[in-house]
């Protein structure tokens, strides 16, 4: 005999609601959890000293006549030129200082997820896997964007500001393209790097190692390889070398090494497309055992 | 009727190990538990009816729609994990808030439904500070919060009351049923029967990947009361006790553990041992520190169940 059980019955009265950016909490709360860590808010106010100091320059270089005592000899530091942005967003201060904001508040982004296990609880809401890697990647936009893109465009801003006429767009039409393409590259670049490198590990102190051990190493090995081959794509091993020589295409100057820029270009497009297929790969809701 | 949950022939497997095998269930409105010892393949449907595992073969809907890759559907689910998941350096508010926020809801309808959770799960005093401070307890009822939070019509709770103390137990277990009587369907997994006892009958046994038996729970408590039962009474006069008992008919077995002075007795017939128990403690001056079942565990009903 089957035995009686109770059972429930009602109308839900929820509502599926339209979210057309399910990804904007999920860099909201990272963007949020950063400034939270120590230091960071520190770390980041400094990163724009860079563009401050470029930022003195244009004025300076559209002011030669009232300081010549600081411009004697230096005039050619004070150009602002394609080569001025391209040198501002290949600084290694600037990288160096975001590979510092990246490891205080990226290099958890995942690791801490799935130190928490808490990738299951986004996997349970209405997100797809897309939408929770965009959530994280638009921490490092943010801030790697704040420190690139921004600044650089309002570099731009400033010099037609202070030039007081639109001689200098005329010159180089195209510069301001060259500054939003590169600045994107750099940003995602950087994106795929700290998301590579967070999905690592569950720990986000080993996490930061490999963030500084792999940028620092790729230069070691680019010496390394330069000082037996002699070969100028030894810089194709090194991460910043490789920013620079594209960044040199972009910007229409002379490149830095010997060899063509769209090599580095390709270079820097496969890892960003490698890095995309292991951190999906890495992503997942339940730790799998086998 | 359709059932909310249906699965066919649901299999899952992780490399050589088996998570799932042939699964085929229907379930409806009402609390539904997984029984099941560790390992037994619960969390592995769990996560396929949350959409975080694709099945091998096989696969599950609620509501009438496929669960896997179909975001719409987790508007009306809440999930409850059996880990801790959380973000340590954010409050209870915060957390829960961000967590609504990717259902799509405002930031004053978010912060609105957190505290309405927090308060179900009695968490409200504690809102505003961080989680990493929280006791065990509270963590395991603030994943309960944010489960409960967006007031789904599904609710998928792994293990929910492991963890908690006695008092915070019978609250979550009273708000589970409250839960039921607002019509949602839930679905509990435990491997501790007394706990799935108190919240419902309907029961789902699963071991190995498989289910093997489904129904009311006391044909289960029937089963184990069937099958020989171990005892385990620790007494200073642990061996009078034993000569007591000895010429009792249901007693099956008896050993001694000296250094614990403690005496195992093996029956067929629980109810009567314990009213034997009972008249000898109330008759004679017999001192009792701790009486403990070694096998009473879902364990034994399984190797019983399935014949080992």
């Amino acid at each position: 005999m089957t035995s009686i059980r109770e059972k429930g019955y009602h109308h839900w009265e929820g509502q599926f609601l339209d979210n057309p950016r399910p990804f904007w909490p999920i860099s909201r709360t990272g963007v949020k959890l950063a400034f939270g860590r120590k230091h960071f808010k520190l770390g980041y106010t400094f990163s724009f000293l860079p563009a401050m100091i470029y930022a003195v320059i244009i004025y300076i270089s559209e002011r030669l006549e009232d300081f010549k005592f600081i411009a004697q000899g230096g005039d050619k530091l004070l150009q602002v030129n394609p080569n001025f942005f391209k040198s501002y967003l290949t600084l290694d201060l600037l990288y160096f200082a975001i590979l510092i904001l990246m490891s205080i508040g990226g290099a958890g982004l995942l690791a801490d997820d799935f130190r928490h296990k808490a990738v299951q609880l986004y996997f349970a809401r209405p997100l797809t896997k897309a939408d929770y890697l965009l959530g994280k990647a638009g921490v490092i936009i943010f801030f790697v964007g704040t420190l690139t893109l921004v600044p650089a465009v309002l570099l731009y801003i400033l010099k037609l500001l202070f030039a007081g006429s639109f001689a200098f767009f005329l010159e180089y039409p195209w510069l301001i393209l060259s500054i939003l393409a590169f600045s994107l590259l750099v940003i995602l670049f950087f994106t795929a790097f700290i998301l590579l490198t967070s999905s690592l590990s569950n720990n986000r102190n080993y996490v930061i190692s490999i963030i500084f051990g792999v940028y620092f190493f790729s230069e070691i090995l680019r010496g390394i390889s330069f000082t037996i081959f002699r070969s100028p794509l030894s810089a194709l091993f090194s991460i910043s070398a490789n920013l620079k020589q594209v960044a040199a295409g972009f910007f229409q100057v002379k490149p830095p090494y010997n060899y063509p820029w769209y090599l580095s270009f390709l270079l820097v497009s496969l890892f960003c497309f490698l890095a995309y297929l292991i951190v999906k790969h890495k992503v997942r809701g339940v730790e799998v055992i086998k | 009727m359709t059932a909310i949950i249906e699965a066919r022939n649901l299999s899952r497997w992780y490399g050589n190990v088996l998570g799932i095998s042939e699964i085929n269930l229907e379930i409806n409105p009402g609390i539904t538990a997984l029984l099941g010892p560790n390992g037994a393949g619960k969390s592995t449907f769990m996560k396929i009816l949350t959409g975080q595992l694709k099945a091998n073969i096989g696969e599950a809907r609620i509501f009438g729609e496929k669960v896997w890759n179909n975001r719409r559907i987790f508007s009306r689910l809440g999930f409850c994990p059996e880990d801790d998941a959380f973000y340590e350096e954010l409050s209870g508010l915060e957390f829960l808030s961000g967590l609504l926020s990717l259902y799509g809801f405002n930031q004053a309808e978010c912060s609105r439904k957190a505290r309405q959770a927090l308060d179900l799960v009695e968490l409200a005093d504690v809102a505003d500070r961080q989680v990493r401070s929280y006791s065990r307890g509270m963590r395991q009822r603030i994943k309960l919060a944010q489960a409960i939070a967006h007031d789904p019509e599904v609710l998928i709770l792994d293990e929910p009351l492991s963890g908690l103390d006695p008092l915070s137990k019978r609250h979550i277990i009273k708000l589970i049923k409250e839960f039921k009587n607002a019509g949602k369907t839930i679905v509990i997994s435990s491997h501790i029967l007394p706990e799935v006892e108190a919240l419902t009958s309907e029961i789902i046994l699963i071991h190995q990947g498989k289910i093997i038996a489904r129904g009311d729970i006391y044909f289960i408590r029937d089963l184990i009361d069937t099958h020989p039962h171990m005892i385990r009474i620790k007494s200073p006069q642990f061996r009078q006790l034993a000569t007591t008992m000895a010429g009792e008919d249901y007693l099956l077995k008896m050993a001694f553990e000296p250094e614990d002075q403690a005496v195992i007795f093996e029956t067929h017939d629980r109810d009567r041992f314990f009213n034997r128990l009972n008249e000898l403690l109330l008759s004679s001056p017999l001192a009792i520190d701790e009486i403990t079942s070694p096998d009473d565990n879902l364990q034994a009903v399984f190797d019983y169940l399935v014949g080992k």
